[in-house]
């Protein structure tokens, strides 16, 4: 365990060092939820969470960081892992906050919304993240992530936009949050479960790529 | 101690600093029981591999000059009579070679070498009884 | 001194890619001292330090390491430095930075060392890695190896790429690291002269084979480097030739000592540098002309008693 906590501290050292990206796209979620705040969490979870989880996986391939997780006293199975727990760790900081700040400025502007849609929303975000990190990381740890980048970002964008298009075209999108609420607790126990299916991928197809 | 090393010289590295070290002993300029660089110390000050400056260590101390200590260093032995005497015949020699070789280049025979040997050595002996 | 071996490598064979393997690489290393890896670009030492370091994995052969079988135990990584010919560090991280990155890992990481190597080496704590020149940043891996207190450094290529007055420095630092002589140092290049004088085991590698194991001086001691007329070289019975150069007013070539005194009396015989050795065994062979093929080199008299790993040195015979 402390060898995961080890690594996950290391990501979390790795992603500062990119912060300046991290701010760019904050700015592009603020601007987006500028509107209406019930979507900054969404925003969050589709542009901001994945992008800064696999900062570590970017500078794994960018700055030769897999010769130094190789070189480091920590085995590898740790290492991966330990993205997977960064991973974790930054939706649940940013999915709090976000939701937090939603319930504030809710607040603020006396414009109280029912709770429970913010937990619709948390879902959904949850959703989205499992959809992005279980898909990108084995692909960005088997390939790279200067190689792979592009089609990792793209294919859980791709998927995400046709699972909304096919519920558009079967149900006209008569999604209420009463309709959805009985589905609630699956979606998470199904991310859980996809997570853990990625873990196993990532580890099976992790060929110990060092540069 | 003193160790100049030359690249150049067409002697070994580890041959110098034989020399060089065994010089110094001899003409009493590194006193009995002082303590020399370890070899590690050494190799570093010279910029040399550690394995040149053991063999230059090993045959100081099989011909006596010095003795090793495993992980201390190495220190001068207290200098044998017969070593030095040794020594001493070897630089006699040496000297004699040399004059040999100036001698022949010169075209003196035998006799010649002689006499000026008789020559430097009575003044030897004035200079002794004055 | 310690008898037992810093790392030894043992028939090892790992294919990379189609066109490249190492074949059958076996050298050891007795602890406390320097080995020089030798060989041309390509030649197979990053892939052999790669084994070496359990960064790849081997098809054939064993890999021993501070007394460990690679791939050992993670803990052996506490003891072994790796300094490659670049960074393996976030680019962004400040100097400092490097160290609360990189402590939490080591159980004998020695902080003030650390900011002491920084000041001996003119390292500013508060720069970047990424804006750090090659020399600097090789010193700043060598920082983090030596904080952490290894026994064994492993430098790749440390010294292309960095200037005299650096690769000087490295020597000096060298030195230092091997006044413990439970300290050991394998050192991968193909620059010589910095070899010349502080290595004491060389090992030569060629197309993935190793051509030569052993100290310094047995190697310099197996080759001499014959230079002759331009026909004094050609047409010899049982000299193999290694990379031989011809031009109009001479020719040079390296051979085995023991075949030193087959060659013709007018030909010079000298000892050769390890720089010499170097570019002879390294040297590319030309490809034979497709109507000139048999002719390329007579099996030489006594090639029974010749070293299997010998065979793949380049050899030109001019008939």
């Amino acid at each position: 365990m402390t060898a995961i906590a080890r690594t996950v501290v290391l990501d979390l050292r790795t992603a500062v060092a990119y912060r300046s990206q991290a701010l760019l796209l904050f700015v592009v979620v603020a601007l987006i939820e500028f509107k209406n705040p019930i979507l900054l969490v969404p925003a969050l979870a589709l542009l901001a969470i994945p992008a800064i989880a696999a900062f570590p996986l970017q500078a794994a391939d960018k700055a030769g960081l897999e010769t130094l997780y190789a070189v480091l006293p920590v085995p590898r199975r740790s290492v991966l892992y330990g993205h997977y727990a960064w991973a974790l760790a930054t939706y649940l900081a940013l999915a709090a906050a976000g939701a937090m700040f939603t319930l504030a400025f809710a607040r603020a502007q006396a414009d109280a919304f029912d709770g429970r849609t913010l937990l619709v929303v948390l879902t959904l975000s949850w959703a989205v993240f499992v959809v992005n990190v279980a898909i990108q990381f084995p692909l960005f740890i088997r390939f790279g992530h200067s190689r792979i980048g592009g089609l990792g970002t793209v294919l859980p964008v791709a998927l995400i936009m046709a699972v909304i298009i096919k519920l558009h075209l079967t149900t006209r999108l008569h999604v209420t949050v009463a309709s959805v609420q009985a589905w609630l607790p699956l979606v998470w126990v199904a991310g859980a479960v996809a997570i853990v299916a990625s873990v196993a991928v990532a580890i099976a197809a992790d060929t110990r790529r060092v540069r | 101690m003193r160790v100049v090393l030359s690249n150049n010289a067409g002697v070994p590295l580890y041959q110098q600093i034989k020399e060089q070290v065994g010089t110094a002993i001899l003409s009493g300029e590194l006193a009995e029981g002082s303590a020399l660089p370890s070899v590690r110390a050494l190799a570093r000050d010279l910029r040399i591999s550690i394995i040149t400056t053991t063999r230059a260590y090993t045959e100081l101390a099989a011909e006596g000059f010095i003795a090793t200590i495993p992980g201390k260093g190495a220190y001068v032995l207290p200098m044998n009579s017969e070593l030095v005497r040794e020594q001493l015949l070897r630089q006699v020699e040496d000297g004699l070679q040399a004059a040999l070789n100036a001698g022949r280049h010169a075209g003196l025979r035998r006799d010649d070498l002689i006499e000026i040997l008789d020559g430097l050595m009575r003044e030897d002996q004035q200079d002794a009884v004055r | 001194m310690c008898s037992d071996l810093a790392f030894a490598l043992r028939g090892v064979r790992t294919t990379v890619g189609d066109n490249f393997a190492l074949r059958d690489v076996s050298f050891e290393l007795p602890t406390g001292y320097v080995m020089g890896l030798i060989g041309a670009n390509g030649a197979g030492k990053t892939t052999t330090i790669r084994c070496l370091l359990g960064m790849r994995p081997i098809q054939t052969g064993e890999i021993e390491l501070l007394g460990h079988r690679v791939p050992g135990p993670v803990a052996l990584r506490q003891d072994v430095g790796v300094v490659l010919d670049h960074t393996y560090l976030v680019g962004e991280w400040r100097l400092v930075e490097v160290e609360r990155a990189l402590r939490p890992f080591y159980d004998r990481w020695d902080g003030s060392r650390y900011r002491q190597l920084l000041d001996t080496f003119g390292l500013d704590p508060r720069a970047k890695v990424k804006d750090l020149s090659r020399g600097m940043a090789m010193k700043l891996m060598i920082t983090v190896a030596l904080s952490h207190q290894a026994r064994l450094l492993v430098f790749d290529e440390p010294t292309s790429g960095l200037d005299p007055v650096a690769r000087d420095e490295l020597v000096g630092i060298i030195g230092d690291f091997l006044l413990d002589e439970g300290h050991s140092v394998l050192f991968s290049t193909h620059i010589t002269p910095d070899l010349d004088r502080i290595g004491d085991y060389v090992t030569l590698i060629h197309d993935g084979r190793i051509v030569r194991t052993g100290t310094k001086d047995e190697v310099l001691d197996a080759y001499r480097i014959v230079r002759g007329g331009p026909d004094d070289l050609s047409g010899l019975v049982g000299v193999q030739l290694i990379g031989a150069r011809r031009t109009p007013t001479g020719a040079q070539a390296l051979v085995r000592t023991e075949e030193a005194d087959l060659l013709a009396e007018r030909v010079l015989v000298e000892a050769p540098t390890l720089d010499d050795i170097a570019v002879h065994i390294g040297a590319r062979v030309p490809h034979p002309d497709p109507g000139n093929g048999a002719s390329r080199g007579p099996e030489p008299r006594r090639g029974a008693g010749r070293r299997q790993s010998d065979s793949s040195m380049p050899t030109r015979e001019i008939a």
